[in-house]
């Protein structure tokens, strides 16, 4: 009875005896299968899993009765589900099969006829490449997990500017001046929840907490001053039930968005490296996944989120929108109203290049995507630098507009 | 920036070069393999036609140990080198500019988000490198890519790590190669002092049949760990 020992490599499967000699051997690598289907079945066989034409080599080339020698259990389970005549023995760190990886260039050179210069070069080719799909293959289950956090942030948002115009109007019979001076929700709602009563409201206290010197200033003298209603211990409890959920709705936002930093670095850093994560996240989270906003065209993904103003034109012949959620990016909105249309095509169309990466091979080009975007918007500012001959009549209405009071980003 | 003057080889490791500064100061640095390549927010420097990239004890245990006096360190110009726990790719990138085009580093990682980085900061530009996306405590799952090596580099902070380096190494360190291993005092096992685990990695190590040669805590550029060397005898 004799035994054999499986040696696997990427480009052939060995069966050794029990010096290490290999003894016959069936080639992987060759010419006539894709490079696909050469990575899926290496891929395959990392999970304990062998194709018909290995199993049939085995088959061909041990006798019955013979032994297997298998260095991976589950590999050694496969194999002795499918071939019944064959005794698999598991044994991994045996000596036979380290001696044959000592030589494994050699090996590969003498059997298959191809270089160890070639050899190094082609593993670390397919290690790159196999890498990158199992890196993906593990980040794609969770793009839709990030489209849900992208919600829920939208969510708190939503519920912080809610419970901050109900602090704000509530505490305004105690401190009616406040409300004025104050533009970001968070500090309003630390005077409130950290501070609490008007006439306790001290510079000191304010510096405390983390207002700016000059605000602290005002709000301590206009506490001083103040026209509103007194205010009892038992009042102020209430307000502050609304206010303290505020801070910690803000403490949420924060934990929110660091997640979704970290769990786009993963799903899509392409589009991450383009655009920043939010709004990354919320082109995948419209889209429906990353792999459905893969496949959108250009002109799609530079109107997602604009969906009822494109409804409005094609049923109504109004003006077709120009950008949806994409305005949110800076190069934008920070540009001239006349030369939005064009840098909001040009990016559409970086982010279906960077989707598509993100998608299909992972691998990160996001700097190169940026560059090409920022020299084609330095072209568009160039080329339209003034507004168009006929300007639209809404052209100044921007300038100098109404600032959200605190709170979005 | 303080001005680079000159840079020799190590005295006793060859692909290792110190580089004196005009302050007087010296430092340890490798021939960057990826030339104008930064992995970590290395300085880089150029002295004589050649780029090095400055080797930070306080980023790197391996050369931490060298600051510490490492006695032998078997990583040198074409040295094999499974390496466990690659993350990010600190100590790997150093480690692939010294054993340089001839040497091959398998580089085993298994959380997928340090993986990419490792990949798109190191691997794709240093052909002596293979990335292998595996658990470390499964040796079989990647047998197929790995050769047998001169060296293993352990740093996966994880229990019982010498009972997952010693089954790597029965696959595949050669006879006569090299265990260099970073154990992690804290996460090993939170109940014991420092020396006790230092102590049952090592000895869990030679049961193992790896003869433990050297042995140094890395204080002050880690705090936490302590570096062993064993050989395969
Ligand atoms: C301390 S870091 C390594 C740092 C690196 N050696 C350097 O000096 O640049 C430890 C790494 O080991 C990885 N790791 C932990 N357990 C592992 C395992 N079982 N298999 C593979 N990698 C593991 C962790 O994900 C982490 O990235």
């Amino acid at each position: 009875m004799a035994k054999a020992y499986l040696l696997l490599n990427p480009l052939a499967v060995y069966l050794l005896d029990e010096g290490g000699e290999a003894k016959t051997f069936y080639k992987l690598y060759r010419d006539d299968i894709s490079r696909e289907r050469y990575l899926e079945l290496l891929y395959d066989m990392e999970q304990g899993k062998l194709p018909e034409e290995i199993l049939e080599f085995i088959a061909r080339s041990v006798e019955p009765g013979d032994e297997l020698v298998v260095e991976d259990s589950d590999l050694g389970r496969f194999i002795s589900s499918k071939l019944k005549d064959v005794k698999v023995v598991p044994a991994a760190g045996n000596e036979v099969m380290l001696k044959a990886r000592e030589n494994i260039a050699n090996l590969i050179e003498t059997s298959l006829g191809v270089s160890a210069q070639k050899y190094y070069s082609l593993l670390h080719e397919l290690t790159l490449q196999l890498t990158r799909l199992k890196v993906k293959e593990v980040a794609e289950k969770r793009d839709l997990f990030v489209a849900q956090a992208i919600n829920a942030l939208d969510d708190v948002n939503k519920t912080i500017n809610l419970f901050a115009s109900r602090v704000r109007e509530w505490y305004s019979l105690h401190f009616p001046e406040l409300d004025e001076l104050v533009d970001e929700h968070e500090d309003y709602f630390r005077i409130v929840s950290n501070i609490g009563f008007r006439d306790k409201i001290t510079k000191e206290k304010l510096l405390e907490i983390g207002l700016k010197e000059d605000l602290a200033e005002k709000i301590a003298n206009a506490a001083k001053s103040s026209m509103g209603a007194d205010l009892t211990e038992f009042d102020l409890e209430a307000i502050r039930l609304i206010s303290d959920t505020g801070l910690r709705l803000y403490a949420v936002r924060r934990s929110l968005e660091r997640y979704i930093d970290e769990a786009m670095y993963e799903v899509a850093p392409n589009i991450r490296g383009l655009v920043g994560s939010l709004l990354g996240a919320r082109l995948i989270s419209l889209a429906g996944g990353l792999d459905k906003l893969a496949k959108l065209p250009a002109s799609t993904i530079q109107v997602l989120g604009a969906e009822k103003a494109l409804f409005r034109a094609l049923r109504y012949g109004a003006k077709p929108p120009k950008h949806g959620v994409i305005f949110q990016h800076p190069l934008i909105h920070k540009s001239p109203k006349w030369q939005r249309g064009k840098i909001a095509r040009a990016l559409a169309a970086k982010l279906a290049i960077a989707a598509r990466i993100d998608a299909f091979s992972g691998e990160y080009r996001a700097d190169e995507l940026r560059e090409d975007l920022e020299k084609r918007v330095e072209e568009i500012k160039t080329l339209y630098a003034k507004p168009p001959a006929k300007p639209e009549k809404t052209t100044k209405a921007r300038k100098g507009g109404k600032h959200h009071k605190g709170g979005r980003r | 920036m303080i001005r680079a003057l000159k840079v020799r080889e190590h005295e006793e490791f060859p692909g290792v070069y110190v580089v004196d500064f005009e302050d007087g100061s010296s430092k340890l640095a490798t021939i960057n393999l990826a030339p104008g390549i930064k992995v970590y927010g290395e300085q880089l420097v150029s002295i004589g036609g050649k780029e090095y990239r400055i080797w930070n004890p306080y980023r790197s245990k391996l050369a931490g140990a060298i600051y510490k006096g490492l006695k032998t360190n078997p990583i040198k110009p074409g040295t094999k080198v499974l390496y466990l726990g690659v993350a990010s790719g600190t100590t790997p990138s150093h480690v692939s500019d010294i054993i340089g085009p001839s040497g091959v580093l398998y580089g085993v990682e298994f959380a997928p988000r340090v993986m990419r980085e490792f990949i798109e900061k190191v691997a794709v530009h240093r052909s002596n490198v293979i990335p292998l996306l595996a658990d470390a405590r499964f040796p079989s799952k990647y047998a197929h890519f790995v050769e047998a090596v001169d060296v293993i580099y352990a740093d996966i902070a994880q229990p019982f790590q010498s009972k997952y380096v010693a089954d790597n190494a029965d696959m595949f360190l050669k006879k006569g190669g090299w265990i260099m291993m970073a154990i992690k005092a804290m996460s090993i096992d939170v109940t014991k002092a420092p020396s006790e685990t230092y102590k049952r990695e090592m000895d869990e190590l030679e049961r193992r049949g790896y003869k433990v040669k050297e042995s140094l805590h890395l204080e002050p550029y880690d705090e936490a760990h302590a570096f062993v060397v064993a050989q395969k005898l």
